[in-house]
């Protein structure tokens, strides 16, 4: 009689004991608690001007083998980078203190990934070393920007405090659409309203108060996450030394770019002809 | 079980008596809490045999839904190049609706049809009267202890399922298909947030849903007439009902969650 | 009635039952129906299908509530107890179901076992000893590891027994307790009813058919029919009492009061046959 009762104890027991252990599974290693783990690693400094579509928990390469992740991506108030923290393997330390940390993407739209390539300095990164040198992600409009020499045509314009800018195109941005900064999301923006008297789109960005000492040349740029993600604002830094206030408006400004103008620089480009028709 | 208070005609007029006297019954099955207190062997009897032994179903069914997510999610995102993200979308709606919902169904069908029937047929061998013939109050011995069980019970049960439809998600998208592995788990860990979907998703979600169930299969086997044909339509009405309410609140639940 | 304990009143009815009234689907089951079962005496009460024997049983336990009139156990009005006074009752009641309803979840000696531990907390070796004594009683005791389903019928009814007694009540409450026992079986109960009545003075009360077990172990029987007691006495001498429905149930008739016909309306309408007599 006991030895039943005591049977039956012993599975819901052990029933109970699982149930847990998946639910513990679930918590730690599939949520974003898992990014606080570490194995047995050492943990190196960077700093990027645009992390582009890095995330947390992505790998850490040299020569395209994995030695690490990221283990986290901060923005300090009143900086305009992003700090990275590496967390490398400790096979893996002989990473010479001169070394190029680049934000890579894994194929044309993978995720990104931070690589490592070796200088050639004598003295080694150890645990809470930084490495100086980083090159940052490429939003696609700088890159296609660069290709085709179509510059950004910086537009006029200058809390959470609000900030405007106008855009003569703002493509598919809308109320919501985060605002970054080196990659890193500083506010959203609020409201984006045609102007019948500047025949522009007037919007109003939302910026966190930590992100106070933004300098008031910055430009803000409407960028796309990767091919077809959605569209955000970028601002980047200038170099005045007056900040940003609220009610302020932004100078510079690039508006998005349209697939359409895209394909027909690259027509137009590449046949050398303004006629459009040759495009075909 | 008093066959005397006058019926109701028409179909939903009884459908409405039902649902009404079920929320009266589930007032009765808490007030009898604290009596159940002193059975508590008999829940963890419970907690067996409703928990337990649904752990089979419960963890292939889990296998084989992460197995489907992942490969349904691969060949549409693979259209866009998404794939990498295919990882976080089979953890997020695992953990947000499929886990929950899907373990609460086969809950009603493996643990609350059984229910439903154990008491039925106690009813129907006079094992009730019995119980109340020796004093014992049938409703902490028997009712409270499996409700109390099917409380504890669904969301261990929920979590199992989904980590085992997470494992069956990595074992195709990663094994089979070829997702980079720390792809795989970065995105989802960039994603999903202890808060909103696990406590939220799994736990609260699959907490209502067991104690739907849970109520939904005593009340039937309670309050059905003590026949064999009786206890037959009490297991569909226990299997139809709870399916029912389970849906219904997941929504309920969702727009007041998410 | 303000009598809690066991002690017996100065009068030698155990259970009164005055004026009751109970109907229940339109139908009278019991009208203005009067009753007395005698201390310590084995009753038989005895009637056509559906009179509603058990019903009568269900409202000396407080089951069920009449519409109109009282019980009395042991001096106590049943309709009017507590919850926590009618389980008291209740552990003084033993009742033995016609299906014998023990737990199938719990082997013979948990079965038996199962009110001393809800109720009790008395010692496991204490238990053990009740257990096996009441078993030792009702000829069961090497059975005392088998499940229900492993049982035959009679067995299963024994085992019933020794729960039912295992408080050692006051009274007994026996509801059709010979149906679907082969000979030996059903003089195995007899005995034990016969027994334990003698033994322990304890009052039973018997719901059966059988008139031929009836007679060799009650004191007195009621005929019960239409709701009221239709004939009482020496269960010996009741079948010579003279009235029709002794004539009928005892003598065997297949109709009289209690008719054969189902009331239905005219034969010859049903027919066909318009205008025609009876």
């Amino acid at each position: 009689m006991s030895q039943q009762r005591s049977s039956y104890a012993v599975g819901a027991g052990l029933f109970i004991v699982l149930g847990f252990a998946a639910l513990a599974y679930l918590a730690t290693q599939t949520s974003s608690v898992a990014n606080a783990r570490q194995g047995d690693s050492y943990v190196v400094d960077t700093q990027f001007t645009n992390i582009g579509q890095l995330k947390e928990r992505a790998p850490v390469k040299i020569a395209g083998v994995r030695v690490g992740q990221v283990q986290s991506i901060t923005l300090t108030p009143g900086h305009d980078v992003a700090d990275v923290k590496l967390s490398i393997d400790r096979h893996y330390d002989h990473i010479p203190q001169d070394s190029v940390a680049t934000v890579f993407t894994s194929g044309l739209l993978g995720d990104q990934y931070v690589g490592i390539q070796y200088g050639s300095a004598k003295d080694v990164l150890a645990d809470g070393g930084t490495l100086a040198r980083t090159k940052s992600s490429q939003p696609l409009e700088e890159m296609l920007g660069k290709f085709f020499g179509a510059g950004g045509v910086v537009d006029n314009v200058g809390g959470s405090y609000t900030v405007k800018a106008g855009f003569t195109n703002v493509g598919t941005l809308s109320a919501g659409a985060p605002v970054k900064m080196a990659g890193v999301v500083i506010g959203s923006v609020q409201s984006v309203v045609a102007d019948p008297v500047k025949l522009n789109a007037e919007v109003v960005l939302s910026i966190d108060k930590r992100f106070d000492a933004i300098p008031d040349d910055s430009a803000a740029a409407v960028f796309t996450s990767g091919l077809i993600g959605s569209q955000y604002v970028a601002i980047q830094p200038g170099g005045s030394p007056d900040v940003l206030k609220d009610g302020d408006e932004m100078i510079l400004t690039q508006s998005a770019m349209q697939l359409e103008d895209l394909i027909g620089k690259f027509l137009v480009s590449g046949s050398d002809k303004k006629d459009a028709g040759d495009g075909k | 079980m008093s066959t005397r208070t006058p019926q109701p005609n028409g179909a939903v007029a009884r459908s409405l008596a039902q649902v009404g006297a079920c929320g009266l019954f589930l007032l009765t099955l808490l007030a009898a809490i604290p009596r159940s207190f002193r059975h508590g062997r008999e829940t963890i009897r419970q907690v067996w045999f409703v928990g337990a032994m649904s752990l089979t179903i419960i963890m292939v069914c889990g296998l084989f839904v992460g197995m489907v997510l992942m490969l349904q999610l691969y060949h549409v995102l693979s259209i866009f190049g998404g794939t990498s993200a295919s990882g976080m979308v089979v953890a997020l709606s695992v953990y947000r609706e499929l886990g929950p919902v899907v373990t609460a169904l086969l809950f009603a069908g493996r643990a609350g049809t059984s229910i439903t029937a154990e008491i039925g047929l106690m009813r129907a061998t006079d094992q009730i009267d019995a119980m109340e013939m020796m004093a014992v109050d049938p409703v902490a011995y028997v009712a409270t202890p499996r409700f109390l069980a099917g409380l504890i019970a669904m969301p261990l049960l929920c979590c199992v399922f989904s980590a085992m439809a997470v494992f069956g998600g990595h074992l195709v998208g990663v094994t089979w298909l070829g997702i980079d592995n720390g792809t795989f788990w970065s995105n989802m860990t960039a994603v999903v947030d202890v808060h909103t979907d696990i406590v939220n998703g799994i736990l609260l979600k699959s907490l209502a849903f067991g104690a739907v169930v849970s109520l939904i299969a005593v009340f039937q086997g309670f309050t059905t007439p003590p026949t064999s044909e009786g206890v037959a339509y009490a297991t569909t009405r226990t299997v139809v009902a709870s399916s029912i309410a389970i849906l219904a609140l997941d929504f309920v639940l969702t727009a007041f969650l998410m | 009635m303000t009598q809690s304990d066991r002690s017996p009143p100065d009068d030698s009815s155990l259970v009164k039952v005055r004026g009751l009234t109970t109907v229940l689907n339109g139908k009278t089951i019991f009208d203005a129906l009067d009753l007395d079962i005698p201390r310590g005496k084995v009753t038989a009460i005895m009637g056509p299908s559906g009179t509603g024997k058990t019903t009568l049983l269900k409202h000396i336990t407080g089951q069920m509530r009449a519409d109109a009139g009282s019980i009395h156990v042991n001096g106590e009005n049943v309709a009017q107890l507590s919850r926590e006074r009618l389980f008291k009752l209740r552990e003084g009641i033993g009742y033995l179901f016609q299906n014998s309803a023990l737990l199938t979840d719990f082997d013979v000696f948990e079965n038996v076992a199962f009110p001393l531990r809800q109720h009790t907390k008395l010692p496991e070796e204490l238990i053990r000893n009740l257990v096996l004594m009441k078993l030792q009683a009702v000829g069961l005791r090497g059975a005392a590891r088998l499940m229900p389903d492993e049982l035959s019928g009679g067995m299963a009814r024994r085992v019933a027994l020794a729960r039912a007694i295992v408080f050692d009540p006051m009274l007994i409450l026996y509801d059709e307790p010979f149906v679907g026992l082969d000979p030996v079986a059903l003089n195995q109960v007899l005995k034990l009813i016969r027994t334990l009545n003698q033994t322990l003075g304890i009052t039973s009360v018997l719901v059966a058919h059988e008139l031929a077990a009836v007679q060799q172990v009650a004191d007195h029987v009621f005929l019960i029919a239409n709701g009221k007691v239709v004939a009482q006495g020496d269960p010996r001498a009741i079948a010579n009492d003279g009235s029709p429905w002794t004539r009928q149930f005892f003598g065997g008739g297949a109709d009289g009061p209690v008719p054969f016909q189902y009331p239905a309306g005219d034969y010859a309408e049903a027919l066909g046959f318009k205008g025609a007599g009876a």
